[in-house]
């Protein structure tokens, strides 16, 4: 394991009981290349990681760095040129397309820093995005009634009790990221992957939005992984990374 | 199910889907209502023509001695699949209406006076081959219609006009409601019919003297074709020779052929055995003789499936254009489903269903529209030529009474369902683009 993948305090109890525990998500040598009009930018080179069932980590760098491209990589939204990385004990970079597909909407939920939700659908039907998706239109039938309860008891649970007809139109920014966190936790992922999820934010709402993340991440026994560039926020983390020219350090106390 | 889902909120949130579908149901409503007035033009000509020209016509070559109309009758008779033949005389005449100046106003066709064709028949061999006592019956006009449609010349004495019956042993004619409509006439009014005598064949250099006779209305007939009905008027066999002085008994020969029978090997057989007995003749089937209209009619619908080709590029277009337009403002939503979980052949099939919405609404708008467009256009032609004054169809241009309207239910579906299908196809295109699409450039999209 290289020293990315230790704790930002490697004394605690917690960092013991990591070092004995499978990790849940393992990258080892993740390398990308883009290739911008000729010229080849390489953004991650060989970045390491491990992450760990209930944890929390924050991820910073200054902006550039690759810490989006990172997240994109560990959500296998995006494929590495290079490197290995093992999902629940499936090594991620030799499936198909739609087999990390799967992957991803069991396994995986994201949370963006613009929300991103779909401006026709409801706040119950963008929470209900990732079980749709899990379902054909069969199967959708018999889970429909459960995926929808669910969903409520979770937007209620964010304080969405109320708005959940609404459109994200007719919704303020927090209430807005509360949906996305929502739809992130509909399927029960294994990781809640965080690209900046207070950056739209006012000071207030950051921190209500922040405090829920912390708790029902810990409630859900999720792995949070956050990028952010709020100290703050990263201090809270269970432990706290740093993307440096392309690998991943310790972050600094 | 997310795709159906989400491709019906795509699909019915946005004004620009509803103009597509629009756009292709005018285009399919427009298509079917064309089709349906050419395949009811061509229908409404083929039993016109069929009905006023009979299965087979023989025109006696009469140069040199006229034809027994008996022998020319029994030869065509002895043909075992020729079902009854009626002879019948031809000649041109002016028309008068009788005790009117001889232009009641500037349209010719409705002028007191004009050029006819006066056919001579023999009525109870007319029925028997012909349509004949079809047209007496479609007469809409109640005082219009004849006294006996079985002896259709036989006018009544109480239904003479003329207060001193100085006409009272006149011959009788046969006229077209629209003629007698026009000309303010009706049953038992006095016309003249004015021709050129057989006697004035006779070269004693005396100038030609016309042959003026008047007749009494005795009712009148309606084909449905307006050129015909504008243009023709009947009188008796007997009539004809006497107020013509012709020693011809045919000028031409209607023929009925037996259900099923080919009709050109009977006109085969027909024009050999004439010329056989020395009754020289030209014999042509119904087909024949006006091949020249019928191919054109026939060629005007075939064109129509060139436009349909150009009407499905155009139907495609639009579709294409929405579709893109729609991948083109929801690349970030491309990029949501992908990191959601939805493989790349998902997010294509939400945007190929939102074109099978569009392409199908809109061909089933089309298909109901144009069905009910093309079963209602006269009554849309009245409300249209009574609302703003305008004429929009000119009868005497196409020659008739009302627009024609046949519907070919498998013609409409095709055209609807080559329309969906190839709106359907063009749809893959950019539903393939959006399938394509880097979610992480897709998420990045401004």
């Amino acid at each position: 394991m290289s020293d990315a993948v230790l704790p930002a305090d490697p004394g605690t109890q917690a960092a013991e009981t990591r070092a004995a525990a499978e990790p849940v998500l393992s990258a080892r040598g993740l390398v990308r290349v883009y290739r911008i009009a000729q010229q080849r930018l390489e953004v991650l080179k060989g970045a390491d990681v491990d992450l760990f069932a209930g944890e929390s980590v924050a991820i910073m760098g200054r902006s550039g760095a690759g810490k989006s491209t990172l997240l994109h990589a560990l959500g296998l939204l995006d494929r590495p040129d290079e490197g290995s990385l093992v999902v629940r004990g499936v090594e991620s970079t030799r499936l198909s397309k739609p087999a990390r597909a799967r992957l991803r909407n069991k396994q995986i939920g994201f949370v963006f820093q613009f929300y991103h939700l779909i401006p026709e659908l409801s706040a119950l039907d963008n929470a209900l995005l990732p079980r749709r998706i899990e379902f054909g239109p069969f199967a959708w039938a018999g889970e429909r009634r459960e995926a929808r309860e669910k969903a409520r008891a979770l937007l209620a649970e964010l304080g969405l009790g109320e708005r959940m007809g609404h459109r994200p139109s007719q919704l303020s920014g927090g209430e807005r990221q509360r949906v996305a966190i929502a739809r992130a936790l509909v399927s029960e992922p294994t990781l809640l992957l965080c690209d900046e999820p207070t950056g739209n934010l006012d000071e207030r709402t950051s921190g209500v939005i922040a405090d829920l993340l912390f708790e029902i991440s810990e409630k859900r026994d999720h792995t949070l992984v956050m990028v952010t560039h709020d100290a703050e926020l990263a201090r809270r983390a269970d432990r706290g990374l740093q993307l440096h020219e392309g690998r991943l350090e310790p972050l600094d106390a | 199910m997310y795709r159906l889902h989400l491709a019906s909120r795509y699909t019915f949130q946005r004004p620009v889907s509803y103009l597509a579908m629009v756009a292709i149901g005018l285009a399919v409503m427009a298509l079917i209502v064309v089709l349906s007035i050419m395949n009811g033009f061509l229908e409404e000509t083929r039993s016109f023509l069929r009905g006023t020209t009979a299965d087979i016509v023989v025109f006696p070559h009469q140069i040199q001695f006229a034809y027994s109309r008996e022998a020319l009758e029994d030869a065509v008779a002895e043909h075992p699949d020729v079902r009854g033949a009626c002879a019948r005389l031809v000649r041109p005449a002016i028309f008068k209406v009788y005790g009117r100046a001889p232009v009641l106003h500037g349209n010719s066709r409705d002028a007191a006076q004009h050029q006819v064709l006066v056919l001579g028949v023999d009525a109870e061999a007319e029925i028997a081959v012909t349509d004949f006592s079809e047209y007496l019956a479609n007469v809409e006009t109640p005082l219009f219609r004849v006294a006996d449609p079985e002896r259709p010349f036989h006018l009544p004495i109480e239904r003479i006009r003329d207060l001193e019956f100085k006409f009272a042993n006149a011959p009788t004619v046969l006229v077209s409601e629209e003629m007698l409509s026009g000309l303010l006439l009706r049953p038992g009014d006095a016309l003249n019919l004015v021709t050129v005598p057989d006697s004035a064949l006779q070269l004693d250099g005396q100038p030609v003297k016309p042959a003026s006779q008047t007749f009494l209305v005795a009712g009148a007939y309606r084909t449905g074709h307006y050129n015909h009905d504008q243009a023709t008027v009947y009188i008796s066999h007997k009539d004809f020779v006497r107020w013509t002085g012709t020693q011809h008994q045919v000028s031409e020969l209607y023929v009925s052929v037996d259900e099923g029978a080919d009709l050109d090997r009977v006109r085969d057989e027909l024009d050999a055995k004439l010329r056989d007995i020395g009754m020289v003749s030209t014999v042509e089937t119904w087909e024949d003789r006006h091949r020249i209209w019928l191919g054109a009619v026939e060629n005007e619908r075939n064109i129509l499936l060139v436009i349909f080709f150009f009407f499905l590029l155009l139907v495609c277009t639009i579709t294409f254009s929405v579709l893109t337009m729609m991948v083109q403002q929801k690349v970030r939503d491309i990029g949501i489903l992908s990191a959601m979980g939805a493989p790349a052949g998902g997010v294509g099939g939400v945007f190929a269903t939102c074109g099978i919405y569009i392409a199908t609404l809109g061909g089933v708008f089309g298909l109901v529209a144009g069905i009910a467009l093309a079963s209602n256009i006269n009554a849309v032609k009245d409300f249209i030529e009574d609302t703003f004054d305008i004429e929009v169809f000119q009868k005497e241009v196409y020659a008739f009474t009302e627009i024609p309207v046949a519907l070919d239910h498998q013609w409409n579906a095709a055209i609807a369902g080559a329309t969906v299908v190839g709106a359907v196809l063009i749809c893959l295109l950019p539903a393939f683009r959006a399938a394509r699409m880097d979610p992480v450039e897709a998420l990045r999209h401004e």
